[in-house]
């Protein structure tokens, strides 16, 4: 039983699965699919996750729009407790395969909004002095 | 007191950022290296890769261990980081109360990689690093190897069989 599927155009989701099994050893519990890589016809794919999935789970989409997640879309619907989440990255990932709270849309947005792309810049912050630190 | 000190080449990075310290439930990350504690850009990359709500302290060896013997750190889990054995070494023998020393990632970055033992993927010892690790390993502190938590807990004893 499994509860997160990551589904992509190419190599991204196996890709995304290779980047977390390294960062956290949890790989095993995702799955993925690769879509276009060869001819077959990924839709059973998903139908098959969703049939098998622990619920609440979450299917991850790599474009809003897109042909997969289109698949994926029309796969689930009318399905409960399943979230489909697309335009991802590695961070949103991690953050719901890491966190310990029950999924909920709520809970989902706030993960989404903490996992943003974003522009950083390094900035000179005041040093912790040591009292600081163990107060 | 030190729930755990890490060796680590990559001092806070994803692995340590996102998973060890949910994991060990701390919530204070002291980075014991000479380098960042001098260096104002290793400074601000590692205050970035803290994660949201852990409060961190970078300081030379000898200065972090001062600050674990402060009365005040028993009460409070420390996660501690250097990304040197040697300097694990030197903490171990000055600070009591040590949880665990886990030997994680070393060596991956290192000039003279190709000169090191091999004693587990993660880990490629110079000489003067397997002779720390051996003296390591005789304290009185459990010392082991786990890169993740997913991952079992390897007694750096046994990874040290071979290599007497």
């Amino acid at each position: 039983m499994q509860r997160i599927l990551i589904a992509s155009h190419g190599h991204f989701a196996s890709g995304l699965k290779s980047s977390i099994e390294i960062l956290t050893g949890m790989g095993e519990q995702i799955s993925t699919i690769d879509a276009y890589v060869d001819d077959s016809d990924y839709t059973t794919q998903i139908t098959a996750f969703i049939a098998q999935a622990e619920t609440p789970a979450v299917i991850f989409t790599d474009l809003k729009g897109g042909s997969v997640n289109q698949k994926v879309m029309l796969a689930a619907a009318g399905k409960t407790d399943l979230y489909i989440i697309s335009q991802i990255n590695l961070a949103i990932i991690l953050a719901v395969l890491l966190d310990p709270a029950p999924l909920s849309a709520a809970h989902l947005d706030e993960l989404i909004a903490q996992s943003q792309v974003e522009r950083i810049e390094l900035t000179a912050s005041a040093d912790e002095s040591d009292a600081d630190f163990l107060s | 007191m030190i729930a755990q000190l890490r060796v680590d080449d990559r001092l806070i990075h994803g692995q340590v950022a996102l998973v060890w310290t949910k994991e060990l439930d701390t919530p204070g990350i002291i980075v014991a290296n000479d380098n960042a504690a001098a260096n104002d850009m290793v400074q601000m990359t590692l205050k970035m890769a803290t994660p949201t709500g852990k409060k961190l302290l970078i300081r030379s060896v000898q200065d972090a261990i001062t600050v674990f013997n402060n009365p005040k750190a028993s009460g409070m889990r420390i996660f501690a980081l250097t990304n040197s054995v040697q300097d694990a070494l030197a903490i171990a023998k000055a600070v009591p109360d040590i949880g665990g020393i886990n030997v994680a990632n070393v060596g991956r970055f290192a000039e003279n990689a190709k000169e090191a033992t091999q004693l587990s993927p993660t880990l490629m010892l110079t000489d003067s690093e397997l002779a720390a690790l051996k003296e390591l390993a005789t304290l009185d502190v459990p010392v082991f190897s786990q890169v993740v938590p997913s991952n079992a807990k390897t007694a750096i004893s046994s990874l040290l069989k071979n290599h007497d």
